[in-house]
């Protein structure tokens, strides 16, 4: 990714030479970073749920991209859910999938992973067709609302529900995509192995050539991210745009890029408050090494389920609960407990350390963490191209 | 009667019991070897104009075989739980064209009109299927599990949703669509039953293609899946290798000719020692 500063830029879609750190430091790998068997990099995506304002700009984006039309009606690629809540698809959580162990995520021979539910049209919620055309055209005094059978569920039905009694109510949102896992039990599932991950970085591909639509991918991906097209009969995903990380996408407008160079996720920079980092697990000086591993505050969601997901959160903060005359009192708004269940034990190590690193801020002290955190430089948010050549 | 009269009426007798025990043995091998036979019909030109639809009364002149059915072994989740125990199964051949007509039970005609709201299948929903199962090469007895990378099978599959492929198979995963269909297929479902027929040209030849007018039996096999029990790619219920007749003339297993050579040998032995002890007897 070139600074917008201009320390580094790439002309004519050629390959980049230096380096593409925003810091001005030599890209090194991580050797210590478990990558998946013959990927040469893996690429991976941080995302601040402190910062996600619920706004679906990443939904609206990717769906525009990609999901618009063809029998992907249904789909959100990328889907922003508010927890506690039952998600998108209903209750996808608890449809099993992944591996029922470390070990099992790990065995090299293929096939072997935990089998799932396949979610229904229900479950999902169907695509609304609603009277635009009745009000705008046709000068109808209707209200607008969905057409057709009255809806019983759908994405989002239960937005800003969460959970909780006034005034300790709580809730938080979950932007969600495809996890391009390390042990991607989707690809574990499918009897055609037409579903791999790509060796230059991880992206996890449905070969649309070998895929015969027989979902079970769908069933076999915990966090049911593989969808169904029933009019091209074959399963598709979300593909971490690809071809913009390719250097395809749109340069033009796009702040500090030239052609040719590689443009992060669209959920990723239409983000309004800019919540996710996109880079290298194993680039050492790029903010997914720095957050995930260095620092312990980005947390794989549903560590249990043994997929070893690529897509990583900093988990929530919220104000302290209030007593009934209320004052605060030193409780957590959002139960622990609540949070442990997502994002597994590593919570309590994040948060702390989130804590202390803030507290040192607001003694005046230096803290590359929340530096890190609180970045408005897109090169430091950003970074792709640091392994081309 | 002299005894020599004697003698030889003996021997008549006994030579009448040991043909009429050979008349009794022969069927009994013949047997064995029709037990996965798919007769075939040899059509005439008219009712070849009537086979392709599925329910023509032209396909009451075929005799049909019922073809137990069990689930196929598969690595795929409850690749066990699957509904079809039998498959129905005919065939007939004019001079052009193999007709083969598959007939089960399904109290489901998946997916139906309820899964189909608007004409559009939902995301769970499967059709049901049918397929047909060949040697790549007319001669060879591949795996029944889809054959293997060096035995393949061509496979004419049709599915109420997709409609029929004709792919060719190297091992469960492996089922690649040929770059053109020259298999048609046609579907009625009628009764709680469905009634599918596939049909290809005789001459066809190419690569990797059955050939369907060698001048020797035809291995086939048959599957079938019924899409309300979620069944699809190795959950489905298959036959064990069937032939078609295509040889001259009743040929059996290759070890008949043995068979009957030991027979045969055992016959005479029996026969010219009776003879000979009633001959000493008497």
């Amino acid at each position: 990714m070139s600074s917008p500063g201009g320390n580094a830029t790439q002309q004519d879609g050629g390959p980049s030479t230096g380096t593409r750190s925003g810091d001005g430091t030599e890209p090194s790998q991580g050797d210590g970073v478990g990558l998946a068997e013959g990927i040469d990099h893996q690429v991976a995506m941080v995302m601040d749920l402190n910062k996600c304002i619920g706004c679906q700009t990443c939904t609206i984006a990717c769906k525009t991209l990609w999901t618009d039309s063809g029998g992907r009606d249904y789909m959100y690629w990328n889907n922003v859910e508010t927890q506690p809540g039952e998600g998108y698809p209903r209750n996808w959580a608890e449809g099993g999938g992944g591996f029922t162990s470390a070990e099992q995520a790990a065995d090299q021979s293929h096939g072997n992973y935990r089998a799932g539910q396949l979610p229904s049209e229900e479950d999902y919620g169907r695509a609304w067709e609603f009277n635009h055309a009745e009000l705008m055209y046709d000068g109808s005094d209707a209200p607008l609302r969905p057409q057709g059978e009255r809806p019983e569920w759908g994405p989002n039905w239960d937005e800003d529900q969460g959970a909780g009694e006034y005034p300790n109510s709580y809730y938080f949102y979950l932007p969600r995509i495809c996890n391009h896992c390390t042990h991607p039990s989707c690809a574990e599932a499918c009897p055609r192995k037409a579903i791999y991950k790509r060796a230059e970085d991880g992206i996890v591909l449905v070969d649309q050539e070998r895929c015969r639509g027989y979902r079970y991918c769908v069933e076999g991906c915990p966090y049911d991210k593989v969808y169904y097209n029933v009019l091209r009969k074959r399963s598709e995903k979300c593909i971490f745009c690809y071809p913009r990380i390719e250097g395809a996408g749109p340069s033009e407008g796009t702040t500090g890029l030239v052609e040719g160079d590689a443009i992060p996720p669209a959920c990723a920079t239409e983000c309004p408050p800019q919540l996710r980092m996109v880079g290298y697990l194993d680039d050492e000086d790029g903010p997914i090494y720095k957050l995930v591993e260095e620092y312990g505050v980005a947390l794989q969601l549903h560590p249990e389920f043994q997929t070893m997901p690529n897509v990583y959160y900093v988990p929530p903060f919220a104000p302290p609960q209030l007593s009934e005359s209320g004052e605060t009192v030193d409780v957590d708004r959002i139960p622990r407990s609540f949070l442990v269940e997502l994002f597994g034990e590593g919570v309590h190590e994040a948060l702390d350390t989130i804590e202390r690193e803030r507290e040192a801020v607001q003694r005046g002290k230096e803290s590359e963490l929340m530096d890190l955190l609180t970045t408005k430089n897109p090169a430091r948010q950003y970074r792709l191209e640091v392994f081309n050549q | 009667m002299t005894d020599a009269g004697r003698l030889a009426a003996s021997g008549r007798v006994l030579l009448a019991a040991a043909l009429i025990a050979v008349a009794a043995f022969v069927p009994t091998l013949v047997g064995a070897r029709a037990a996965n036979e798919i007769p075939t019909l040899s059509a005439s030109q008219e009712q070849a104009r009537a086979l392709s639809q599925p329910t023509a009364a032209a396909w009451n002149d075929a005799p049909p075989v019922s073809v137990p059915l069990s689930s196929a072994p598969s690595t795929v989740p409850n690749a066990n739980d699957t509904s079809i125990d039998v498959v129905n199964v005919q065939a007939a051949r004019s001079d052009t064209e193999l007709f083969v007509r598959l007939s089960w039970a399904d109290g489901t005609r998946d997916p139906n009109a309820a899964a189909l709201p608007n004409g559009t299948p939902q995301v769970d929903t499967f059709g049901d299927a049918a397929a047909v199962q060949l040697p790549t090469n007319a001669s060879a007895q591949p795996g029944i599990a889809m054959g293997s990378p060096a035995s393949t099978v061509n496979v004419w599959w049709w599915n109420r949703l997709v409609g029929s492929q004709e792919v060719l198979a190297g091992g469960p995963g492996t089922v690649t669509r040929f770059p053109n269909d020259t298999v048609s297929s046609n579907a009625t479902y009628r009764d709680g039953r469905w009634f599918v027929v596939f049909e290809r040209n005789l001459s066809i030849r190419g690569e990797n293609r059955t050939a369907l007018d060698a001048n020797h039996d035809l291995n086939v096999a048959f599957a079938v899946w019924n899409g309300s029990n979620m069944e699809r790619s190795g959950r489905k219920s298959v036959s064990e290798w069937h032939y078609f007749p295509f040889g001259p003339g009743p040929q059996g297993p290759p070890y008949e000719t043995a068979l009957w050579i030991i027979a045969g040998v055992a016959i005479v032995v029996v026969v010219s020692v009776t003879v000979e002890a009633v001959r000493r007897g008497g």
